[in-house]
């Protein structure tokens, strides 16, 4: 799991093949990030790697978008990112920056106090991602005590002040409940809540209202937005849902199997799409209002080694003998970057 | 009010168990081969004589008359008599029972404290030292019989290493003045040690018999528990910011596991209460367990009902218990 292990690690200095997209120190920049399952030690048996060179950054108060089908492995960057990547995963190469802090390598201790420090994530199912036994305002004071110096009291005051700032009404009463007292909104709330509890420079929020109607998406979306806005945090929204991206995200990066097919501007990456991929997703989710039943043919492919094409040749429509010479670089194409060889 | 209701439902389940357990009972009891009457009158006695106890006895009247006349005395708080002791069956078990008590109450706190503690540490990491230790301690504790290891434990402990004197009843020292009927209380409520040294002596190789072959199957269930919960989503965001693991096994995992734990220890407790036939056997402990068993042997009918009846009555009133407390502890219940 940690990078120490790995043989050769490419950590690109000045000068990388992909050169920033602003001039400031961006909140969060991967690059190349490269995440394998089974052991390097056993690197002779197939060896799944879901993650094969993710570029992505974020810089100061903006928001990013994470898009991909179900399988792209936005869940897997954003776990790598907080150093958090399941058994049996390693990251083999890349590199992963927190404010041009260097997060690969780092001290579990150090990953610790940075984790709902200065990154935090609000997760998919608020109801689960909250403990069923403890009170609401218990957990979100637990993480202000273990990020600060706050005592019982201190914390629990600004737990309930937290709780309230996101619109939950009565919040002193409402901070003793259990997560079973809330209803699903409520529940996304204190979630939120808890994830901005000491102020992080960057919130990543995995799929957030997956699985909610669509009034209560709408309101929970702006909530985040507008909470991470006043707060000057960054954010990456990851959803499968492009229309999310484009309503809700100024930049908007697309993924398909463990890549990066499109970065940029939401407005052109949605408007003007120039890798075939985000066009399929487009057409797939279109507008919020007029959705379309339309799936992309095929699947996302389990990635096994390196791949040595274009990821997406298989189901792309416009696919060419080219697309199978090589997986295609991320290359800048007007105000984005694109890995097409068509584009 | 809702715990009154919940309460008032299972109290009608309660008599609603006991008087299905009590039917089956009474008619297995009379279909079993073995005539009661022999053993009041002796095997020699002539045939005039055993039909005339079967009839004092009525037991040539219909089974379902026998039941019903059996039931009322049941309301009357009379469980009858033993043709085999000649005591009024309550008169028996009042004298037993607390020797099962004090028996199961110690090895549910030795089996509660080996397991439940291992269960949670080797539920951390997959594979690791402890996990592999659970695998073996637990295999062994689910697959060896009671009354073999019983035997081991003796053997070694008792008649090889001699730590633990031979296994002739509750107490080889003075019996402690009855308050509560359990020696090593009954002791320490005396202040005798000396008393409370040889009750614990005689008790420790039966208790941690039944400690390991009933911690054994805790100490699975509260490892899958725990494994189930630390990777639940919500112990999975505890991580994502921050918490410390100290916090995220003993603060957020640990109490979600203690609840459907707690409930599986009740059971076991309500198992051990209603009296271990072989272990009581084994370490001649004159428990309800060796009441029945004896009683069986002698086709003495009352008692084995009796035994029977307790049996189910603790298990159901301590599964009770458990699930009211929970009802008061489990935030989930409340609304
Ligand atoms: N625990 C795991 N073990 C093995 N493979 C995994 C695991 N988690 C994720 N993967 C692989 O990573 C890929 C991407 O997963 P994920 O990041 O969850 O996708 P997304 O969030 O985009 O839906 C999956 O298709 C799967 O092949
Ligand atoms: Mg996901």
């Amino acid at each position: 799991m940690s990078a120490a292990d790995v043989p050769e690690v490419s950590i690109p200095d000045a000068g990388d093949p992909v050169a920033p997209e602003s001039g400031a120190v961006p909140v969060l920049d991967v690059f190349d990030l490269t995440v394998g399952f089974g052991s390097a030690a056993k690197r002779a048996v197939r060896r799944s790697i879901p993650l094969q060179g993710i570029h992505l950054q974020v810089g100061a108060g903006e928001r990013m978008a994470l898009v991909g089908e179900s399988g792209s492995g936005k869940s897997l960057t954003a776990a790598a990112v907080l150093g958090l990547l399941p058994d049996g995963a390693e990251v083999i190469r890349g590199s992963i920056r927190l404010d041009g802090e260097e997060l690969i390598g780092a001290p579990e201790r150090r990953l610790r106090d940075l984790r709902g420090g200065r990154m935090a994530i609000m997760f998919q199912n608020p109801r689960a991602s909250l403990n069923p036994v403890l009170t609401v305002g218990g957990q979100i004071a637990e993480v202000i005590r273990v990020h600060g110096d706050a005592g019982r009291r201190e914390s629990w005051t600004q737990a309930v002040d937290l709780l309230s700032e996101m619109g939950i009404p009565d919040a002193a009463r409402r901070a003793k409940d259990y997560v079973h007292q809330y209803s699903g909104g409520m529940a996304q709330r204190a979630a939120l809540a808890m994830a901005l509890s000491c102020r992080p420079d960057l919130l990543i929020a995995d799929e957030p209202t997956t699985g909610l109607d669509a009034t209560l998406q709408q309101q929970v979306l702006e909530l985040v937005v507008e909470q991470v806005t006043s707060r000057d945090a960054s954010l990456l929204l990851i959803t499968h849902d492009i229309a999310v991206a484009r309503s809700h995200c100024e930049r908007t990066t697309v993924m398909y199997a463990g890549r990066v097919m499109e970065s940029g501007p939401t407005a052109s990456v949605t408007g003007s799409p120039k890798n075939p991929y985000t066009s399929a997703l487009l057409k797939a989710f279109g507008t919020v209002d007029q959705r379309r039943m339309y799936a992309i043919g095929g699947v996302v492919p389990t990635l096994i080694g390196e791949l040595g094409e274009c990821a997406f040749a298989d189901r792309c429509p416009l696919a060419a003998p080219e697309c199978r010479e090589g997986v295609p670089d991320l290359r800048s194409v007007g105000d984005r970057r694109v890995a097409c060889v068509k584009a | 009010m809702p715990l009154a209701i919940y309460i008032g439902r299972r109290l009608v389940f309660l008599v609603v168990a006991l008087f299905g357990v009590s039917l089956i009972t009474f008619v297995v009891t009379r279909v079993l081969p073995g005539n009661p009457a022999y053993l009041i009158v002796g095997v020699q006695a002539d045939e005039s004589t055993v039909e005339a106890v079967i009839e004092r006895l009525g037991l040539d009247r219909p089974i379902v008359e026998q039941y019903g006349h059996y039931m009322r005395q049941l309301f009357t708080g009379d469980l009858g008599d033993s043709w085999r002791t000649k005591n009024p069956v309550t008169t028996d078990i009042g004298v037993r029972w607390p020797a099962t008590i004090e028996l199961a109450s110690m090895a549910a706190i030795m089996a509660v404290a080996w397991s439940v503690p291992f269960g949670v540490i080797s539920a951390l990491r997959r594979r690791s030292l402890s996990d592999r230790l659970a695998n073996v301690v637990s295999g062994i504790g689910v697959s060896v019989p009671e009354f073999w290891l019983g035997i081991i434990l003796l053997l070694v402990f008792a008649f090889n290493l001699g730590f633990a004197p031979a296994p002739i009843g509750r107490t080889l020292g003075v019996v402690p003045p009855d308050v509560t009927g359990l020696y090593t209380l009954d002791s320490v409520i005396a202040g005798d040690w000396g008393a409370l040294r040889s009750a614990l002596a005689q008790l420790i190789l039966p208790a941690l018999t039944l400690a390991i072959t009933t911690g054994a199957p805790l100490l699975r269930v509260t490892r899958g528990f725990m494994r189930e919960t630390m990777s639940s989503h919500h112990i999975r965001s505890a991580r994502a910011l921050g918490i410390p693991e100290r916090s995220i096994v003993l603060r957020h995992a640990v109490p979600n596991v203690l609840l459907p734990v707690s409930t599986m220890a009740a059971m076991m407790y309500g198992y051990l209460l209603g009296g271990t036939v072989l272990v009581e056997f084994v370490f001649a402990w004159p428990g309800i367990g060796k009441y029945a068993i004896d009683s069986i042997n002698a086709s003495d009918y009352a008692p084995v009902l009796a035994a029977v009846l307790l049996s189910a009555c603790s298990y159901i009133i301590v599964y009770l218990i458990m699930d009211i407390l929970h009802f008061i502890i489990d935030p989930r219940t409340r609304t």
